[in-house]
């Protein structure tokens, strides 16, 4: 049970608790009540605070009672004072008792009451303000007096007037902050005398009954005090100014007057008259000026100007002014300022900078002849550089700088005595910046090639640094000796070299021949060497042939060692084979062919220089003149015009048995230093000059038809072959025998200034061979094809003997290209 | 200014309106009046040399300046005007006046007088006033191109 009714008030709470929760609303909060007040003793007035409303519209209702009875009464007006408030009027007004009032507030949850407040109406009282203050100064006698003047306080009641209040006044000046007070009794005026002239001051007042509280203080009421009545003081003539030479305009400074008003007047006389005059125009050029129009100026005299300002209390003159309007023209600046870029002669732009003078200023009667001056300065700049014009309104500015930004002002001022005028308004110049293309690709361009140049040089270095050096700076050739045979050499046997030189004991040499080559000998027998001859008395010469020729693998079928021996030596190639008759440049190009082939380290199949013309002809060999394929490589063609047979390349096939000579070629020496592609096959030519000069003639031994010289004719250092014809082509086709009958080829022509081409036996020539023209047609490939087949050549290039280096001699037989 | 008593023409548009003669002759006056007083300055500066030296070599100069001009408006006086005497009947057109005018005798005694400050004034005004119309009257022969 008891839980039962527990736990049904618990339930309660909660539902009310939820319901206060869900709606948010509750009872009221408790009102307070703020103040009680009474005007005049005979009504009051209370006011309440509400308290929180809890969310609905609140009652409020005010009880009171008086002390001394039991019953509570209802505020009998809610109204006249205003909301929250109750009025008691004089019928519920009683001074005597003391009231206990309650204030209310009810909604529909609930109600709350606030604490019960005693008010006694004789504490409470306290009238309104005053009203209607008004003051007025009144100065007389340099004494300045304030009069106040208000109303008592206006009640809600009207009929009760009779109220006797007591007031008091304060004032103080407006910028202080402390008050004076004064008492003024129960009038409703007051007269202030100690007062300070020109001061502003604000005046307060209040009112109190007998008994109760001073009422609050009035509004402000504020007023100025004027100053002491003074005459003004002395005002001040600021400038005289002509625009124009015509007209002219002073401008005065007023003076301070002490509250009153001050007019100015300006007064003038001109020299040597005694007459005052006043200003003709005091409103055209503004407030406290003076202007002179035309009819009133006159130049070359002194005017003598004054301004008087008067007051109430007098009036004050001015110091006399002087001025002759000659001396105070300042013109206008100068107007229609236009820029022009123009172009010079040398496509360098200049500005040209033009305006006119301003537009009062007569200058074309002469009257006014201005002067103007410049001031430019690059916009970021500081100082402003300044250029004196003259009389020209024109300005040519050739120092500025493309692409920049300036600024220029113009002013001007008369010619004589005068003043500056203001300067014009800022005018900005830029100069486009002339950006031709033209150079900008001119310079383009050169950076390009250079570069490139650049890069193509360090290139060139880099790949042929040693060539380079080489070139810069030769090698030291070592000494070549005559008749040294690198065969010698080679096989050690230095003193058969030795005494083949007739020296003994000399060191062998290097192979680089140095010496002079007359001829080449072209031997048609079987050793088929080359052997150069000298001009030189070589008698060894002879000896050594004889001695290489047994030396030497005669040109045999088996003997095919005879090339790679040769081509051991690959050093000093060209001039090994070849002797050729220099001259005497031609010395320096052979040793530096020498020393070119020297350097190099070829091996012999890369020798271009080699060229051999091998005639072959084994009889066991089939087709003898079998030429590798490489022998385009290996042709030489001599430009045979002496050569009156037809000369035929032709490999002599019927006669197997005969040994055709073989036709050696000469080695080209070292091409130039250009080619140096070895990879290719060997290109070895050799410029074969037909000695067409009678005196070359004494090597165009009829008998040795077959002689191949090597002359060289030119300085281009290209050996030349000259052709000895032999008259009697003796030649034996005698294979292996090593007889000592030279075989000889003849050359019959010359291709392409460098390929060689060799004359078969003519006896055995039956097989007709397309002579080509002398040299100039191009090799043709054709035709030396088909000679390949039937012309000498060697073999491989690599048994082409390239270097042969300071013997004397070829073997042909070296060259027989391997039929085999 | 003992110049101050000539009729000059004392604006733009009174020297704009005499005839050229007139104003030659104005100009030519105001030059002769300023040749004894210049002299005299001249002199008297020279004796007692309280100025420094440029002043007084300006003085001179300004001296020259004046003798010549003076020379250079009477050649265009001679020619524009047809009568070579000096002492000439001149009669202002705007002011009506005719006067007997010599040049500048009767002025020098006046020129003594002066102190120095007033001297210099009084030629710094003449000689703003010979400029003027100067110009006013060389653009009236040669209205060229700075008129």
């Amino acid at each position: 049970m008891k839980q039962r009714f527990i736990s049904s008030v618990q339930i309660m709470l909660q539902l009310a608790l939820t319901t206060v929760g869900l709606t948010g609303q509750s009872y009221p909060g408790k009102p307070q009540i703020v103040r009680c007040r009474s005007q005049e003793k005979e009504t009051f007035s209370c006011w309440w605070k509400p308290g929180s409303d809890g969310g609905l519209p609140n009652n409020y209702t005010l009880f009171y009672r008086k002390d001394s009875e039991e019953k509570i009464y209802e505020c009998p007006d809610y109204l006249t004072s205003g909301p929250n408030s109750c009025y008691f009027d004089k019928n519920h007004t009683n001074p005597w008792t003391t009231y206990i009032i309650t204030v209310t507030a009810t909604n529909e949850i609930g109600s709350n009451s606030s604490d019960p407040q005693h008010v006694d109406v004789t504490s409470i009282v306290q009238p309104d303000a005053p009203v209607n203050l008004s003051l007025e100064t009144n100065t007389s006698a340099n004494l300045s007096y304030l009069w106040a003047k208000w109303s008592p306080p206006s009640l809600a009641d009207a009929s009760s007037n009779s109220h006797v209040y007591r007031y008091e006044l304060r004032l103080k000046p407006e910028e202080k902050e402390e008050w004076e007070t004064v008492s003024v009794g129960m009038q409703t005026h007051y007269e202030v005398s100690s007062l300070k002239a020109g001061v502003k001051y604000v005046v307060q007042v209040r009112c109190m009954l007998d008994l109760g509280e001073w009422s609050e203080w009035s509004s402000e009421r504020s007023i100025q005090i004027s100053k002491e009545q003074l005459p003004p003081e002395k005002p001040v003539i600021i400038k005289c100014r002509s625009p124009e030479k015509e007209t002219f305009t002073c401008w005065w400074k007023p003076a301070s007057d002490g509250g009153l008003l001050t007019k100015h007047t300006l007064f003038y006389s001109k020299e040597g008259e005694e007459k005052v005059y006043e200003c003709p125009d005091y409103k055209t050029a503004g407030p406290n000026s003076c202007y002179f129009d035309k009819k009133h100026t006159s130049f070359w005299t002194i005017y003598n100007i004054t301004v008087r300002a008067t007051n109430e209390m007098g009036s004050n003159v001015s110091d006399p002014h002087y001025v002759d309007v000659t001396y105070i023209v300042q013109p206008d600046p100068p107007v229609n300022i236009t820029l022009e870029l123009k172009k010079s002669i040398k496509r360098k732009p200049y500005l040209v900078l033009t305006w006119s003078p301003p537009p009062l200023a007569d200058v074309r009667s002469g009257w006014l002849t201005l002067e103007y001056e410049l001031q430019l300065k690059p916009e970021e700049g500081e100082e402003w550089e300044t250029i004196f014009v003259g009389q020209q309104t024109h300005c040519k500015m050739f120092s500025l700088n493309p692409g920049k930004r300036y600024i220029v002002q113009i002013h001007c001022k008369p010619d004589h005595h005068g003043l500056w005028s203001e300067w014009s308004p800022e005018m900005y110049i830029e100069i486009p910046t002339d950006f031709r293309v033209k150079d900008m690709v001119v310079w383009i361009i050169v950076g390009v090639l250079s570069s490139l140049i650049c890069l193509i040089m360090s290139w060139i270095m880099i790949m042929k640094g040693y060539r380079m050096m080489a070139f810069i700076l030769p090698p030291v050739p070592g000494p070549k000796i005559k008749g040294i045979d690198t065969h010698l050499l080679e096989a050690g046997k230095s003193e058969e070299l030795l005494s083949a030189l007739g020296c003994h004991g000399f060191p062998p040499t290097s192979d680089c021949e140095e010496l002079l080559i007359e001829y080449l000998e072209v031997e048609d027998s079987e050793d088929q060497q080359l052997m150069p001859r000298h001009d030189t008395p070589s008698k060894n010469t002879k000896i050594m042939l004889k001695e290489t020729d047994s030396d030497s693998g005669r040109g045999s079928c088996d003997s095919p060692s005879f090339l790679p021996v040769k081509c051991r030596e690959s050093r000093s190639l060209p001039s090994v084979d070849v002797r050729a008759k220099e001259k005497k440049g031609g010395k320096a190009s052979w040793d530096t062919r020498c020393t070119a082939s020297e350097q190099k380290t070829l091996p012999c199949e890369s020798i271009k220089t080699c060229t051999w013309l091998a005639a072959q002809l084994p009889s066991n060999q089939a087709a003898m003149f079998a030429y590798h394929s490489t022998v385009e490589a290996f042709k030489i063609t001599l430009n045979t015009t002496n050569v009156n047979n037809s000369p035929v390349l032709v490999g002599n096939e019927e006669n197997r048995q005969s040994l055709y000579p073989i036709a050696e070629t000469v080695y080209d020496v070292v091409e130039k230093v250009r080619e140096m592609e070895y990879a290719k096959t060997d290109q070895t030519t050799v410029q074969v000059r037909q000695n067409e000069h009678s005196n070359k003639s004494p090597f165009l031994n009829p008998k040795l038809m077959d002689y191949v010289e090597v002359h060289k004719v030119r300085q281009d250092e290209k050996p030349t072959v000259l052709l000895k014809h032999k008259e009697n082509s003796g030649k034996t086709k005698k294979c292996t025998v090593p007889g000592t009958s030279k075989e000889y080829t003849k050359v019959s022509t010359v291709v392409d200034h460098h390929i060689l081409v060799l004359l078969p036996d003519q006896r055995s020539q039956n097989t007709p061979e397309s002579q080509e023209p002398v040299a100039e047609t191009s090799r043709n490939p054709q035709q030396s094809q088909a000679e390949k087949n039937t012309s000498y050549s060697t073999t491989t290039p690599s048994d082409s003997r390239r270097d042969a280096s300071g013997s004397d001699y070829m073997d042909p037989s070296s060259f027989m290209p391997s039929f085999k | 200014c003992h110049t101050s008593g000539m009729l000059t023409p004392n604006g733009k548009e009174y020297a704009q309106k005499i005839p050229r003669e007139e104003l030659t002759h104005v100009i030519l006056k105001l030059l002769q009046a300023w040749k004894e007083p210049l002299s005299h300055f001249n002199q008297y500066i020279e004796h007692h040399q309280e100025l420094p030296d440029d002043s007084l070599s300006k003085a001179k100069q300004i001296s020259n300046m004046v003798r010549e001009l003076k020379t250079g408006v009477e050649k265009i006086w001679n020619s524009t005007a047809q009568r070579s005497d000096t002492s000439v009947v001149f009669c202002s057109s705007i002011f009506k006046v005719c006067c007997m005018c010599s040049t500048g005798l009767s002025i020098s005694n006046e020129a003594n007088m002066m102190s120095d400050s007033d001297f210099i004034h009084c030629f710094r005004r003449d000689s703003n006033k010979v400029q003027s119309y100067l110009k006013i009257l060389k653009c009236r022969i040669m209205p060229e191109n700075s008129c």
